[in-house]
């Protein structure tokens, strides 16, 4: 009696969003884990940590992002918004023609941006953890720390950059088919 | 089964009387003491000060004796270890329900990140309150949790946004939404009405008061100009007493046709803003129109004048339900004149 009492007051409940978000995390995770391991050569749990890390950062500050930008687009695409994530589709109003172009923008965008975050997001990761002395603590002078640049940029950053692109690309590309095959079926 | 009871008096002894005084039992004592003490407090009417800091001190050694005493007895649901979760909870509604007024939402979208908080310390401060550092391993464990705990919050955050669109736009969750690839409607719950309704039973009042028992011809010539009704009805719903986001999206029209000796008057609240379906909906009330003969008072029977054709005077009766149709009432009314 409790539960029947309980549910109409919770009100809608973004169930569907959590188990898609968690399966799209899981797959994301298990695939950019499979190019790091290749790439930079490290151990299974290792990788998937890093994964894991990364995919969270990015997927957390896209909420933010998302949750941000919702209260400062103008009122007519906000309810194109509210349109897309209630009904699965676009309503006729006025941005209707300019959406398709929006939406390439945003999809294109959020690649870049991801792909910049985890980038970064790995990077702090592994300072973090101690396993790259971040150029300026590991040598108090402009010399030393120039050196300590170049160093990372000719050795390992190259192969960090790359790795983090394939990963990107890959995930994004399966979670594009996973997108469509759920649009098709 | 004496040995049995008795097994179970001795359990229960020690767990509501420990062996020893620094234990989370005690500590949870404490907390019931100290809101006893604030208890007695209001109503011996100490100041408002005192009765806060005893209240606080009840808070904060619930939350601590839950911790210790789920982290004591090792009790992990599916390996999770529950007691920084609770006392995040704990301290969330000790913080935030202080507040009143609208404290739920902050505090559960902080729950996840204060919990983290509690989980975090540990590892971070040492018992002589220094900072400390962890080992790698620890640190790796915490980033994750960390982003973990933001990604609930976030979810949470989510949920609330979703009931500020439904308290903006209701009559959304009219409508279905099993095709969302977000929100789940959990099947057997009553969907609500689209505030549609309401807007056709107000525009039934505005158009009742203004032809009821109104003489014939006059409702005649209200009838020609459609389209100056039709502004009012809608210049009515913009005025409404307390306006919602969504009244934007919601058009009041009117059609007019013949219908025996009078007329049907169908009034349409056409919704043009999101919907599950193609080409949206609209609801329609359907309304008569006829000519009676005056009703003849018996004190006011004239020969002369009854002699005379009777004066024709409106009535007005509109049909109680309002059946949702697919698509505009324009297009509509080409399809079955």
């Amino acid at each position: 009696m409790f539960l029947t009492n309980l549910l109409p007051d919770l009100g809608l409940m973004p169930l569907r969003a959590i188990a898609f978000q968690t399966m799209l995390l899981m797959l994301a995770t298990s695939l950019e884990a499979m190019v790091l391991r290749q790439r930079l050569r490290l151990g299974y749990q290792t990788s998937i940590r890093y994964s894991a890390s990364m995919n969270l950062l990015a997927t957390t500050l896209g909420w933010f992002t998302f949750l941000t930008l919702e209260r400062l687009l103008p009122v007519e695409l906000r309810q194109q918004v509210i349109s897309y994530i209630l009904f699965n589709r676009f309503y006729p109003n006025g941005w209707s023609d300019r959406l398709p172009v929006v939406m390439v923008v945003t999809a294109i965008g959020a690649f870049f941006l991801t792909y910049w975050v985890k980038l970064q997001g790995l990077r702090s990761l592994m300072v973090l953890l101690g396993l790259q002395p971040s150029p300026a603590t590991a040598s108090g002078d402009r010399q030393g720390r120039y050196r300590a640049a170049r160093n990372q940029t000719a050795s390992s950053q190259p192969s960090l950059t790359l790795a983090v692109l394939q990963a990107n690309a890959l995930s994004f590309t399966a979670m594009l088919l996973v997108l469509l095959i759920r649009l098709v079926a | 089964m004496i040995k049995w009871l008795r097994q179970t008096v001795t359990e229960l002894y020690t767990l509501l009387l420990p062996p020893q005084y620094f234990s989370w039992q005690m500590v949870l004592y404490l907390s019931v003491f100290s809101w006893g003490m604030s208890l007695l407090g209001r109503l011996l009417g100490a100041s408002a000060f005192t009765v806060g800091l005893l209240a606080s001190g009840g808070w904060i050694f619930l939350a601590l004796g839950l911790g210790w005493g789920i982290q004591a007895n090792q009790i992990k649901p599916f390996g999770l270890n529950l007691a920084p979760w609770v006392v995040g909870a704990v301290l969330c509604m000790f913080v935030f329900g202080t507040w009143g007024g609208g404290w739920l939402q902050p505090a559960l979208v902080s729950w996840p990140l204060v919990s983290f908080g509690v989980a975090a310390v540990p590892h971070l401060v040492s018992w002589d309150l220094h900072w400390k550092t962890p080992s790698p391993a620890v640190r790796q464990q915490l980033v994750l949790l960390f982003l973990l705990s933001l990604l609930l919050s976030t979810w949470l955050q989510f949920y609330f946004r979703l009931q500020a669109w439904v308290e903006a736009y209701p009559s959304l969750v009219a409508d279905r939404l099993d095709q969302s690839n977000f929100v789940y409607p959990i099947p057997g719950q009553a969907v609500p009405l689209p505030a549609g309704i309401a807007h056709l039973t107000q525009a039934e009042a505005l158009v009742r008061s203004q032809l009821e028992g109104q003489p014939w011809p006059s409702v005649e010539r209200w009838l020609l100009n459609q389209e100056g009704q039709r502004q009012a009805l809608q210049t009515q719903l913009r005025n409404r007493p307390s306006p919602a986001p969504e009244d934007r999206l919601w058009d009041l029209d009117l059609g007019v046709s013949n219908q025996g000796d009078g007329y049907q008057l169908n009034l349409w609240a056409v919704w043009t803003g999101p919907a599950a379906t193609e080409g949206s909906y609209y609801l329609e009330k359907s309304c008569q129109l006829r000519p009676i003969p005056q009703p003849i008072s018996p004190e006011s029977v004239d020969q002369a004048v009854a002699a005379l054709p009777p004066t024709l005077w409106a009535s007005f009766t509109c049909n109680l339900e309002t059946p949702r149709r697919p698509g505009h009432p324009s297009t509509a009314a080409h399809a079955n004149p």
